[in-house]
């Protein structure tokens, strides 16, 4: 009987996946099984509604490994939709998979539902620019980013968990590998953002930048010059196309243009706000509220009125 | 008959604007500043083979043809006519020795000009009034083996920056203007003295300074072109010259109309951008109309160089079309962006200036009108 | 000595794309054609390993037939041939059809020790190809790379992760996709454009590639695209005191509940 088949190496990215899975379920009536790379996750998988789930073991310690192994499953179920995470492995494999199985893929859907026997996605193209309806023809590949979806709540009755132990690519050997610093923030679980851009002139002054957050109760967030160019803030802050994706309730743009490959990170705000001297800049034509003024000169007088 | 510029001539275009934007756009301002030469500058531009474009391969140059030419000085004159000045000049000076220099002339210059190590000037004007007349009137007397060189040239564009001029002097004072004589001179030659550099309404950073000749020895094998042949040869590089400083103008026209049109579509007064005002509209449309014919005369002029068919009267149309208007668009689009543009801040100022020193420099041997007149009277 | 081959796609500019106001579809009538970011990333990497440790590059394409406005173009930044299939096929390609064809076109052309792509196509980002293609050819593949380099038969690589980075190397033949942040493309100089005309580019016929009519027909296809314009309340505070400002925005954020 052919399947729903999800993956993610990323737990909790997993976790949100069952929600739309749960979902094609519903439309299909077909089971869910969900791959894993750890027995935990394989349990907590089970425990959310997959009807079974595996934990594929192997040797070997490269992710992207696992890509043949994954299409071996995908074929045992007869996968009719396969959905996978959205991290950039999850993007790789997921394509990779696809073509194994000769079926389309849609890249980062931001919803999904079964019509017509066709997987229907809604996606965005042009940087940015626009969105647009994708259709795919069963069987399908979808891959989904992070909070896309919630994680649902605990199944009535967990499904099962099994162990399988796989081959991976030998082909490939994995040498150093370097995490990132773990800051330790996670800006898109933030209820109100302030994000810098290239108006600051030195790293001192994001000082100002700071002190409005925190009278706010606000994180820091950031452009991509100023995470990769001037490495101010770290990556982790960064908002935009292949940085963060957020949505708070405020999002108070500080010195930054407001170019596409920035908003589409941020659009979703409920409400944004931005500062900047130019009044030309199109972060104005996205915001709800503005002020056009030097922000050297409005920070410290909004900090101070906000503290009142 | 094909308007448009061919595959290779719009790639070597866009390669120009992508050179601006990441070359000239982030000094120009400070360049206008400081007019100090931009050395590090004309180093790249050499690298990306702009000081060798019209000369041929082998020599090093990129051969790649006038109208080529044009469109790049155009492009470069967005971002900073004073840049497009350097070049052009240089351009003119390495054009006159590949016109009618002799073999081993181009043999010992070209190279080096192709690769842009050695920076070309022009030696032409005078302060006296034609050259040839007046106590500093550049005077070369034939000696035994060579000649000898005394007086000042005035108005020499890239003068201290460049290696090798090519200098027009009188042989003779009973013939005044008539014996005109080409020649080429090293900088390094003993007796040539840079005179103060020239602090210019625009054009900053495209140095100008005198030329004084002190008995500046040169060996027959300076001679460029003919003796008493000089007048032939300037007539023909200025007007060449004047191809080039066209494209220079409509390259600062059109970054100004450009510049004034997305302002005035975010300038809001009256409730409406001042773009939906007529009176706006007109003064954009003029400028953006100028450029446009302009540049098709211009191109049709450098077409024209390039087939080696007869230019000067289609260059001395362009020129006079551009003498009238140049300046005009500039006015027009300073209209337009009103008092927030008069800010220095602003390029607009900046090539206010810039546009006024492209059309009073260089100008054929007679002036435009009575050549295009002559040509139909 | 590595025999490269760099993947790249002829796109519309995205910022001469419009919106129109009335239905917010998009109106590219005046959109230029550019060679994807991506891809010219890819290009130049290509072009930075043949100088370093020899060897040459070719460059692939399909398209429609305005990949013939490219050829020129991709010749003047490194590569030495361009293989181009200009099909009407590939105005409803998906990343399925595309990687099909571009396989059959590298079995016909190759073998490569090394094909580059660039992480994803400027206009649609699908980012399917690289692992697509490796998938098809049977080779490995290593995405979404920082860093590149080659030691005699040997491919070493930087991935820069979400969550950090990895240094993985592999054996040729591979192929790789590489992020804008690998290098950052030089502007042909005039020779290089000039030089281009010089040198060879070549058609392949799509129906010289024997594929069945099956591997062309597109598993995924669009519709319904419309430009996202945000609908935002614009109030924007510009009167000449600062302090004018931040008081009526305080009154603003308060109206929102957010203060």
């Amino acid at each position: 009987m052919p399947g729903i088949i999800i993956f993610s190496e990323d737990s909790m990215l997993a976790a949100q996946l069952m929600t739309p899975a749960l979902e094609l379920k519903q439309s299909l009536n077909q089971p869910i099984t969900a791959l894993a790379l750890s027995e935990a996750d394989a349990k907590a998988l089970a425990a959310l509604g997959a009807d079974h789930a595996v934990f594929l073991q192997s040797a070997g310690k490269w992710v992207d490994g696992c890509a043949e192994a994954i299409f071996a499953q995908v074929n045992k179920a007869a996968a009719s939709i396969v959905l996978i995470g959205g991290t950039l492995r999850g993007k790789t494999i997921a394509a990779y998979v696809a073509a194994r199985m000769n079926a389309g893929m849609t890249t980062d859907a931001k919803t999904l539902k079964v019509e017509n026997g066709k997987l229907l996605a809604t996606r965005v193209l042009y940087a940015g620019l626009a969105l647009c309806e994708e259709a795919v023809v069963l069987p399908a590949v979808a891959t989904i980013r992070s909070r896309t979806f919630l994680a649902p709540p605990a199944a009535a009755t967990p499904g099962t968990v099994e162990s399988v132990t796989v081959e991976t690519d030998a082909r490939v050997t994995l040498g150093a590998v370097s995490p990132t610093g773990d800051t330790g923030v996670d800006i898109t679980t933030a209820g109100k953002l302030v994000a810098v851009g290239r108006g600051f002139r030195k790293k001192e002054d994001l000082k100002l930048a700071e002190e409005l957050a925190a009278v706010l109760k606000a994180e820091l967030a950031c452009t991509r010059g100023i995470a990769e160019d001037e490495h101010w803030l770290p990556i982790a802050r960064y908002v935009g196309i292949s940085g963060q994706t957020v949505k708070p309730d405020l999002y108070l743009a500080v010195g930054l243009s407001g170019q596409v490959q920035h908003m589409v990170g941020c659009r979703e705000s409920k409400v944004i706000v931005a500062v900047n001297t130019d009044e030309r800049a199109p972060i104005f034509e996205a915001a709800d509220y503005g002020i056009v003024g030097d922000l050297y000169e409005v920070l410290p007088l909004l900090t101070a009125a906000l503290r009142k | 008959m094909n308007f448009e510029l061919t595959e290779e001539q719009q790639l070597i275009g866009q390669s120009a604007r992508d050179f601006g934007k990441q070359y000239i756009e982030p000094i120009a301002v400070e360049l206008d500043h400081t007019g100090e030469y931009p050395k590090a500058l004309v180093q790249a531009l050499a690298k990306h083979d702009f000081m060798g474009l019209l000369l041929p391969d082998d020599v090093g140059g990129a051969a790649a043809g006038f109208v080529s030419y044009v469109e790049v000085i155009e492009d470069l004159s967005r971002y900073c006519a004073a840049v497009a000045s350097i070049v052009n000049n240089h351009t003119i000076a390495a054009y006159a020795i590949q016109q009618w220099g002799t073999a081993d002339q181009k043999k010992e210059y070209l190279p080096g000009l192709a690769k842009g190590e050695v920076l070309g000037g022009v030696a032409i004007y005078e302060h006296g009034p034609t050259p040839g007349v007046g106590a500093e009137a550049l005077v070369a007397t034939k000696q035994d083996v060579g000649y000898v060189l005394n007086g000042k040239k005035a108005f020499v564009r890239n003068a201290g920056e460049a290696g090798v001029y090519v200098v027009f002097a009188i042989t003779d004072p009973a013939l005044g203007a008539k014996s005109l004589t080409a020649f080429l001179v090293k900088a390094a030659a003993i007796g040539v003295k840079v005179g103060e550099k020239l602090q210019t309404m625009g054009l900053k950073g495209c140095p100008v300074a005198d030329l004084t000749f002190e008995n500046v020895v040169l060996a027959e094998t300076a001679l460029l072109g003919t003796v008493n042949g000089g007048a032939a040869i300037a007539s023909q590089a200025l007007a060449v010259a004047s191809v080039a400083e066209a494209a220079q103008t409509v390259g600062i026209g059109q970054a100004a109309v450009e510049h004034a049109a997305a302002y005035a579509k975010q300038r809001v007064q009256f409730g409406k951008p001042v773009a939906t005002l007529q009176a706006i509209q007109t003064l954009l449309a003029e400028v953006a109309t100028d450029c446009h014919l302009a540049r098709l005369g211009l191109r049709n002029a450098a077409l024209l160089i390039e087939e080696g068919k007869p230019f000067e009267v289609e260059a001395a149309m362009v020129k006079s079309f551009l003498a009238r208007l140049g300046s005009k668009m500039l006015i027009d689009t300073c209209q337009v962006e009103g008092g927030f543009g008069y800010s220095e801040s602003m390029p607009l100022p900046r090539m206010f200036r810039d546009i006024a020193g492209t059309n009073l420099l260089d100008a054929p041997g007679d002036f435009p009108e009575k050549l295009i007149a002559a040509s139909i009277a | 000595m590595p025999k490269c081959l760099v993947c790249y796609k002829w796109t519309l500019d995205e910022q001469d794309i419009k919106i129109k106001p009335e239905d917010l579809s998009l109106d590219a009538s005046r959109a230029k054609g550019k060679i994807s970011d991506f891809d010219r990333n890819a290009i130049e990497e290509a072009a930075l390993l043949v100088e370093k440790n020899g060897g040459a590059v070719d460059a692939l394409t399909y398209g429609t037939a305005t990949v013939k406005q490219s050829l020129k173009d991709v010749l003047s930044r490194g590569p030495a041939k361009v293989y181009w299939i200009a099909d009407a096929s590939a105005e409803s390609a998906d990343a399925a059809v595309t990687a099909n064809v571009l396989a059959a076109a590298i079995r016909k052309i190759g073998p490569y020790d090394l094909i580059l792509c660039g992480e994803g196509s400027s206009d649609l980002f699908n980012q399917q190809t690289a692992a697509r293609l490796s998938a098809l050819l049977g080779i490995p593949c290593l995405t979404f790379l920082q860093k590149l380099s080659v030691e005699g038969a040997v491919v070493s690589a930087t991935r820069k992760l979400e969550d950090g980075t990895e240094e993985v190397s592999v054996t040729a033949p591979v192929v790789v996709s590489v992020l804008s942040e690998i290098n950052k493309p030089r502007i042909p100089t005039l020779k290089q454009v000039l030089g281009a005309s010089k040198k060879p580019n070549e058609e392949i016929k799509l129906a010289d590639l024997g594929l069945k009519p099956e591997d062309l027909v597109p598993k995924a296809t669009r519709s319904s695209v419309k430009g996202f314009v945000m609908q935002r309340k614009n109030v924007i505070f510009k009167e000449s005191s600062a302090a004018d400002n931040v008081a009526k925005l305080k009154a603003g954020l308060a109206s929102e509940g957010l203060i």
